[in-house]
């Protein structure tokens, strides 16, 4: 079925929702709200909103469309691109609309599933999932939820949610809306493959309800929406060919897709998303293994080792650049305590992380196949960190993520010196094919730029985060230039010029080396058939 | 050369819950770990088998078929070989049968032992009285709450720093000997995949009563001296203020209004005594 027809929600009084008016009150009462985790500010905004419901947020929509007022959409406000940062107009942040609706089983796909509406964080997600306690839930009047609540507490097995974005902070709105992704999606994929329907308003103050596998575009690749009042809202998917990697750079968009997919990483280009139903996968228990090399090239053969070998099963696998290391030995250096883990190997050249499904009380473990494969790689189990107790798969993680941390306070140093400088990071993804020729790109071209830079990240997906910190002004602005050059290599290599961050605002730019001039225009095309004043997110994806 | 090091697995617990209602820890949905100052003694095993090749460490555990676990952890972290005695008669031992049942399990496996190494206690019940009971049983010199050891005179006798309240103090005892461990690693270990391999590739050898010759009456609960009457957490101390944010100077003169205010002499009429 390739046509859907929205509805409207119960009606409600405009003046009743929630709101804060004029810029200097905003400002005085919600400093935050100007901006997100990428520190960008823009012009003055007058209108904040908090609609705690479907219906009021409808009644700002439909005041706003009136008025020709553009509305911006804000989540927890931790992306990374500045897509909630308001240029004009209205914000309208989701913070109320934050209660788990239903834990529930789907007996087809026999998965345990979450509804929950928009601002819910995904650490609860993570933390009711596993202590299998929904406080929301818990008060329900609804027999079918206390009924499934009750079943879902009667399980013995514990569930999670797949994807694992660093900031946890997050909400499961903003996250399918942005498709994060985080180090799991080595095995598990990006939110978009967890998210089994969406409810999403439109400009239209109306509400499409979309289970995955419902509705799918046409053989000509369209398709038809209809408002409660009978308009048509024809949308002609682009005919771009998506890149082979992990990607959050323009629409998703491919043959016979579904519809919402079409929502999912389009960072509120199209419309609303006022709720979502997510699929939990069975937890089975792990051991972190952290295996040192003796050199950023051994590590990378490593991987492609450990990629290729279909008998492993590793949950992710991350990367610390030896540069990373001797960042990390500094930290232990000055206290070890804060780093948590033993003193780094003097051999230590980098570092590959990944898990194993382990079993601790199982007899006779066998990893012949890790053994094998990592020793075909010149690398040895013996030059390991391994743990597998709770608390040694939180210290873990904590080491991992560790470096961003570190590189933070060394540029908070340097900016007291000079206030204008930042870090520069990629969030470049080639092909599998590609991943050493990328490397050498980074390396010789900031080696001999002479800058301070680490790599490290999700190195499975050819994803490297490479962070350089700027000495001074001078070396930013070559840092820049060095930067936009490996944005079009990585594009060239049929790559994502933003393979996480989004594109928001901050990387509207980015867009061009990744798409020709046309397919921008086809994806243009999309936004103005759903959004036809371009009122909802202005300047995101498309630099205004 | 053999050393023991008696383990016990505990619950992972950072701050204690406690059943109003029975009195008892509330170990539910809480892991289990093998007991801090358990691997502190380990930690200093391992030290002192890296200065002497020779040594052998064997860990020893009483507990349930679960405690297993505990032994593994203590493999990984370079145990030679794990003995875990199980049975459902040890169940209630309080301190007296659990230190009996250990030095039988000792007599009986490791007769050539030649020093014991302990946890200063365990963190599930913190009586710090299993170690120096396991001492006397067996009628060896013992130093606790050790911090630092080493082996001395043609590993003949061990010199021990230890703590006491106002300081440190060390001592040496000959061997065979005793000694308990406040502290380890400061951080800690973390074992390769291959020893966490190679540890189940080792036997853990299972004792139950009956190999250790006791009578039922003196284990487990039957063979218990004392029981648990009742668990509480110690009341609350009042905290303390804490003074951020200010220079050296102003919280010096803050700290010494504070004190005035309780009628505590302060440098004004008392000089500082050092
Ligand atoms: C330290 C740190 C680490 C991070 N690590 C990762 C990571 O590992 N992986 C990753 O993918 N991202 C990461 N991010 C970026 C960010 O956390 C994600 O993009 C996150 O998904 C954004 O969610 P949010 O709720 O904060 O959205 P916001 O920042 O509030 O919004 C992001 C965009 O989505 C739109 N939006 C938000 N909610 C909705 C909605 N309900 N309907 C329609 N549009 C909406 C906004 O308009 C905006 O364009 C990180 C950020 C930080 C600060």
């Amino acid at each position: 079925m390739h046509e859907i027809t929205s509805s409207l929600p119960p009606a409600c009084d405009f003046n009743e929702v929630r709101r804060v008016e004029g810029f200097d009150r905003i400002r005085e009462q919600y400093p935050d709200f100007l901006s997100d985790e990428s520190k960008l500010t823009m012009g003055p905004f007058d209108l904040l909103f908090f609609p705690a419901n479907e219906s009021e947020l409808s009644a700002v929509v439909k005041e706003m469309v009136r008025r020709n007022i553009p509305i911006t959409v804000a989540g927890a406000r931790t992306g990374l691109v500045g897509g909630c940062v308001p240029p004009e107009g209205a914000l309208v942040s989701l913070a109320q609309m934050s209660k788990v609706l239903a834990v529930y089983h789907a007996p087809y796909a026999r998965e345990w599933r979450i509804r929950a509406e928009a601002a819910v964080r995904l650490a609860d997600i993570d933390k009711m999932a596993e202590s299998k306690r929904f406080p929301d839930l818990e008060k329900s009047q609804d027999p079918f939820v206390i009924e499934q609540l009750r079943l879902y507490g009667g399980e013995q097995q514990r569930y999670f949610y797949p994807p694992d974005p660093t900031e946890m902070s997050a909400s499961i709105g903003g996250s399918v809306a942005t498709n994060a992704s985080g180090a799991r999606t080595f095995r598990f994929g990006p939110t978009r493959d967890w998210v089994r329907g969406i409810r999403v308003m439109t400009m239209t103050g109306e509400v499409l309800d979309i289970p995955r596998g419902k509705y799918f575009s046409s053989p000509s690749g369209w398709f038809t929406v209809y408002d409660g009042k009978g308009s048509c809202y024809p949308v002609r998917i682009p005919d771009y060919q998506m890149p082979r990697t992990k990607n959050t750079a323009g629409f998703y968009a491919s043959p016979h897709m579904d519809l919402v997919d079409l929502f999912i990483g389009s960072e509120g280009s199209f419309g609303i998303i006022t709720s979502v139903d997510i699929a939990l996968l069975a937890w089975q228990p792990k051991c972190s293994i952290i295996l040192f090399t003796e050199s950023d090239e051994r590590a990378l053969h490593l991987v492609e080792t450990l990629r290729s070998d279909k008998r492993l099963k590793l949950d992710f696998l991350e990367f610390y650049s030896s540069s990373a290391m001797d960042l990390l030995r500094d930290m232990q250096a000055g206290d070890p305590r804060h780093v948590g883990m033993p003193a780094i190997p003097e051999s230590a050249g980098a570092a590959v992380f990944f898990d194993v499904g382990f079993d601790p009380l199982e007899e006779k473990p066998d990893f012949r196949a890790l053994e094998e494969s990592t020793a075909s790689a010149g690398v040895y189990l013996a030059d390991s960190w391994a743990g597998y107790e709770p608390r040694e798969l939180a210290r873990f993680k904590a080491f991992r993520h560790l470096l961003p941390e570190k590189i933070t306070q060394v540029l908070s140093e340097r900016k007291k010196t000079y206030p204008g400088l930042h870090r520069l990071s990629s969030d470049l993804a080639v092909p599998d094919e590609h991943l050493f020729d990328m490397w050498r790109l980074y390396r010789t071209q900031l080696d001999q730029a002479g800058f301070e830079w680490v790599a490290f990240g999700h190195v499975g997906n050819n994803h490297l985060h490479v962070s350089t910190m700027p000495r001074n002004m001078e070396e930013l602005e070559r840092g820049l230039r060095l930067y936009a050059q490996f944005a079009q290599k990585a594009a060239a290599y049929g790559g994502a010029v933003s393979a996480e961050h989004g594109v928001g605002k901050i990387k509207s730019k980015f867009l061009a080396k990744m798409y020709s001039a046309d397919e921008i225009n086809q994806m243009h095309a999309v936004k103005t058939a759903l959004d036809p004043d371009m009122l909802l997110n202005p300047g995101n994806i498309f630099a205004a | 050369m053999e050393i023991v090091v008696a383990v016990k697995q505990v619950p992972e617990i950072s701050e204690v819950k406690i059943n109003r209602e029975t009195g008892t820890l509330i170990r539910e949905g809480v892991a289990s770990i093998l007991n801090p100052f358990c691997e502190y003694a380990l930690d200093h095993a391992v030290r002192l088998k890296a200065a002497n090749p020779e040594i052998r460490i064997t860990a020893l555990s009483m507990g349930p078929p679960q405690a297993r676990a505990a032994l593994l952890r203590a493999l990984e972290l370079g145990a030679d070989r794990a003995i875990l005695v199980c049975d459902r008669k040890f169940a209630g031992a309080d301190t007296w049968a659990t230190a009996l049942t250990l030095s039988e399990a000792i007599h009986q496996f490791v007769p050539g032992y030649k020093l014991i190494l302990v946890g200063k206690q365990a963190i599930d019940g913190d009586t710090a009285q299993v170690g120096p009971e396991l001492a006397e049983m067996l009628s060896l010199p013992q130093i606790s709450y050790g911090i630092e050891a080493e082996l001395t005179a043609g590993l003949k006798r061990i010199r021990v720093k230890r703590e006491i309240e106002s300081g440190y103090q060390i001592m040496e005892a000959r061997l065979p000997a005793l000694v308990s461990f406040s502290k380890g690693e400061v951080i800690r270990r973390a074992p390769s995949f291959k020893e966490i391999l190679g540890a189940r590739a080792k036997q853990i050898k299972v004792a139950d009563a009956s190999e250790l010759g006791l009578a039922e009456k003196e284990v487990g609960l039957s063979g218990s001296h004392t029981h648990v009457v009742k668990i509480f957490p110690p009341s609350q101390k009042v905290h303390g203020r804490m003074l951020t944010g200010l220079e050296a100077g102003e919280a010096g003169r803050e700290i010494c209004l504070f004190l005035k205010d309780r009628g505590i002499p302060t440098d004004s009429d008392m000089r500082y005594r050092t």
